[in-house]
């Protein structure tokens, strides 16, 4: 266990350490002081966001239509993550042909996964842009540009939950001759709702954060304004849309939380162990689920997005144009996207490891049962001071993860790049921050529901808190955590292509001037490479996590 | 409850919901066949902030549905790319284009056409801005802007006529390519954010909007201890509305020309159309056609950003 950790941490380091050197780091000035004044300017605006009665009303009308596109962007990722995570599981496919395969699942197993890969690697930015070039300025497309890329990825993390749930039930009701969807029905998939049902509420969370980056091709929304104002620099304006992002955020989160709290599966999905007592329960009260439910059509009749176009005869001219348009591939652009992929790997390395680290050292304080009274680390003997620093601690880690998650990606990149010099390096902090904002709050979760039995174990043979912390704590929550940032690792890949602001080039600035050219054949051409640097990314990762279980 | 009734709950609501969003849309959105009821789709690339344009939009709405006696409605895209998608495939009818965003949606759309623009964008100029401590003395003639060579530099929008386009255009005229700058060129996405980089000193140089400087310039929010022009560039034509044939067989054969005259119309002296022109940051709107943009295009294809 501790070997490939060691292997792998080292090796890390090093690779860090290599970007950074790429990113210019060590060479020559890297912070630009001259604009210190910019951003005191826009951090001073966060004192006095500008609250008339007219932007109220637009920032109210932008929230809801943020959170519109988020429920139905979620709605549409789980349809499609039933279908696709049930055809892309092992167990589904041994079931179903279960001589053929002598433990190994057919080729068209891997088939399905990798015709899954494809969406997951392409920014919804990019899919919106896609799906305004055949269904034109409507809600539709902004819905299917989260819902799809989301979905692919949600088909994945279902396929896991399924495969990593004991088979034992499912095995006996194969053996007897039932057939196997309705062996699936009774025995799989019960036994994995709550894990899907968590994570589909974390997909919930990200949608809201998507759909806000969203609004910038005419999906409208809290995103389009943000990008007004920030256009224009209207930073007082630009801190009430964020602070109402903030809040969405906020409270999504919050009830998300509270809400797989009373469902009974604070859990999310456990992406390293194979979990032996998975809890196999009832969901505790279901009925909380009704009025997460009655979002949907609520939702789908404030944006009613004209689903006819699925099937109208222009839609199928219009996809027929934009194929022809975009067919063959322009292969000379190949030797120029090798280096262009190793200055979008430069950048997304730093950015996670920042994430990574970030996420770390904030996620302790944020979590609830360590420092707080009756925590495992709590000093009993602490006056109402230490209790009340405690809970001040907890806040304001949570307030800035918070922050930092809800603030998207491109407008920490304008507010970084004021201070640095253009490059990799101001891209990979913009991306770092925004993701270490979701690490440190996925970390705090893992915190928060460990298996408490070895620290009591530890407390009881009277431990001081520091060598509970270092030799209970760390050793139980590090693999996940690692897990969990090389998971994030292929999302700040694809986040690359939204950070264009800082000059750092890459595969994401080529496919910006493409797209901005109407070059489909050079988008074709770079967006293939993109799929495959994920792929290679998503595999490393893959093999990384395998070693450390 | 039992898991049978949440399990029906659920298949109810869910196909409630799908019964909403294939019922409502027909009633709210008209097929585009539909003749003189469907409203004429205005669309434009906003660069004012979200309040101004709140203004802006129920104003012009309301004035063109005046003069023209058709429902308006106003569908703001802030994406240069989604703008021209969304013209090409019909969705918007008359749009607020840059040159040479223009000139792409036109290309992709036969028949369409450039009727109006601001008086100002017969005459459009961009500027070149420096950070004072580079040192860069004024440049008098575009020979002269060699003296950029290894320095950073930032555009606006990779599609912009005047933060990117036609600044690219002068360079290479000059001889210089992007490549003997330092680094990789910058995008700011916005000629404020170009002007606040380059004040900053985050980049030595910055390609912008005239207009631009001369209204922050105006409003006194430019530090003009750390930044000035260094050069201004020889005129070319900007930003003006394209309107798309289609209207025509909704409309009536003679839209485009009323379109125009509407537009030419607003007058200074009303008070109402002065705001209106203030927003716009216009004294009055001018005709134009097609080919004023020859040059615009024949540049475009240059440069790549036409293929």
């Amino acid at each position: 266990m501790r070997s490939p950790l060691m292997v792998w941490g080292l090796g890390t380091l090093g690779v860090v350490i290599l970007c950074l050197g790429y990113a210019g780091v060590f060479q020559g000035e890297i912070i630009n002081p001259g604009g210190w004044g910019q951003v005191w300017q826009f951090i001073a605006a966060s004192a006095q966001p500008d609250l008339s009665p007219e932007l109220l009303r637009v920032t109210g009308k932008a929230t809801l239509v943020t959170l519109s596109y988020a429920v139905c962007g979620t709605f549409l990722n789980l349809l499609l993550a039933i279908g696709g995570g049930l055809l892309s599981s092992e167990v589904w496919w041994l079931s179903v042909f279960p001589d053929r395969s002598r433990g190994r699942p057919p080729a068209l197993w891997l088939g399905v996964r990798a015709l899954l890969a494809i969406p997951r690697a392409i920014h919804e930015l990019v899919w919106g842009l896609f799906f305004v070039n055949i269904w034109g300025l409507d809600p539709l497309g902004a819905i299917l540009a989260i819902g799809i890329p989301f979905g692919a990825i949600t088909a994945k993390v279902f396929a896991d939950i399924l495969d990593e749930t004991p088979r034992q039930a499912l095995t006996v009701l194969l053996n007897s001759g039932v057939a196997a969807p309705s062996a699936f029905a009774y025995s799989l998939i019960p036994q994995a709702f709550l894990n899907l049902l968590s994570y589909t509420f974390y997909r919930f969370e990200c949608s809201i954060r998507s759909a806000a980056v969203l609004g910038i091709i005419g999906a409208g929304g809290l995103g389009y304004e943000i990008l007004l104002s920030l256009q224009s620099l209207q930073y007082r304006q630009l801190w009430t849309l964020i602070d109402a992002l903030i809040i969405l955020n906020g409270l999504v989160d919050f009830g998300s939380a509270w809400l797989r709290q009373q469902l009974g599966c604070p859990n999310r999905m456990d992406l390293t162990v194979h979990a032996p007592n998975r809890t196999v329960g009832e969901t505790r009260s279901p009925y909380l689920l009704l009025p997460v439910l009655l979002l949907v059509p609520i939702c789908f009749w404030y944006l009613h997005p004209n689903v006819a176009h699925l099937w109208a005869p222009r839609t199928g001219k219009l996809l027929t144009q934009i194929v022809q348009a975009s067919l063959p591939p322009d292969f000379s652009l190949v030797p120029q996207l090798l280096p262009l992929s190793l200055q979008t790997l430069a950048m997304s390395v730093p950015a996670i490891a920042v994430a990574a680290l970030g996420g770390l050292i904030l996620a302790f304080p944020a979590a609830h049962n360590l420092f707080l009274p009756g925590g495992i680390l709590h000093r009993s003997r602490s006056g109402i001071g230490g209790r009340s620093g405690a809970w001040g601690l907890l806040l304001l880690a949570r307030m800035i993860l918070l922050l930092c998650r809800a603030i998207p990606a491109p407008i920490w990149a304008l507010v970084i790049l004021f201070v640095f010099f253009p490059g990799i390096l101001p891209g990979a902090l913009a991306l770092g921050l925004h993701n270490l904002g979701i690490l440190g709050r996925l970390l705090a979760e893992v915190i928060e529901n460990l298996d408490q039995r070895p620290l009591e174990a530890l407390q009881a043979q009277g431990s001081p808190p520091s060598l509970l912390f270092l030799y209970g704590v760390l050793p139980l929550t590090l693999p996940r955590f690692l897990a969990y940032a090389l998971y994030r690792w292929e999302v700040c890949m694809r986040e690359t292509v939204i950070v264009g602001v800082v000059g750092a080039g890459g595969l994401g600035q080529l496919l910006t001037e493409q797209l901005s050219s109407f070059d489909y054949r050079g988008v074709v051409t770079t967006l293939g490479c993109l799929v495959l640097l994920t792929f290679s990314v998503d595999w490393f990762s893959g093999m990384m996590r395998r070693s450390l279980r | 409850m039992n898991k049978r009734t949440f399990l029906a709950g659920l298949l109810t609501s869910i196909v409630f919901s799908l019964g909403a969003c294939s019922s409502e849309p027909s009633a709210t959105n008209p097929s585009p066949t539909s003749g003189k009821g469907t409203p004429l789709a205005v669309g434009a690339i906003p660069d004012q902030d979200p309040e101004k344009l709140q203004r802006l939009y129920s104003k012009l709405a309301k004035y063109l549905e005046a003069e023209l006696g058709v429902p308006v409605t106003y569908k703001p895209v802030t994406d240069y790319t989604a703008a021209v998608t969304a013209f090409k495939v019909g969705d918007l009818d008359l749009v607020w284009f840059g040159g040479l965003t223009g000139v792409q949606a036109r290309l992709q759309v036969p028949g369409a056409e450039a009727i109006a623009q601001r008086d100002i964008d017969a005459q459009f100029h961009s500027v070149f801005i420096a950070h004072k401590k580079t040192g860069i003395a004024p440049i008098q003639d575009i020979k002269d802007l060699t003296v950029l060579k290894g320095r950073t530099i930032t555009f606006g929008s990779e599609s912009s006529t005047s933060g990117r386009l036609m600044p690219q255009f002068f360079l290479q005229q000059a001889g210089l390519k992007l490549s003997d700058f330092k680094g990789q060129v910058g995008f700011s996405k916005s000629h404020d954010a170009t002007l606040k980089l380059v004040e900053a000193g985050t980049y030595e140089i910055g390609a912008m909007n005239e207009q631009v400087w001369l209204s922050r310039l105006k409003e006194g929010t430019i530090d003009q201890s750390k930044v000035q022009i260094i050069w201004r560039t020889p005129a070319y034509y900007d930003y003006h509305w394209v309107i798309n044939p289609a209207v025509k067989e909704r409309y009536g054969a003679d839209f485009p020309q009323k379109v125009q005259t509407a537009l030419q119309k607003l007058n200074p002296d009303v008070p109402e159309q002065k705001e209106l022109l203030e927003l716009f940051g216009a004294k009055k709107f001018i005709p134009t056609e097609n080919t004023n943009y020859a040059q615009i295009e024949k540049i475009g294809r240059e440069i790549g950003k036409i293929k």
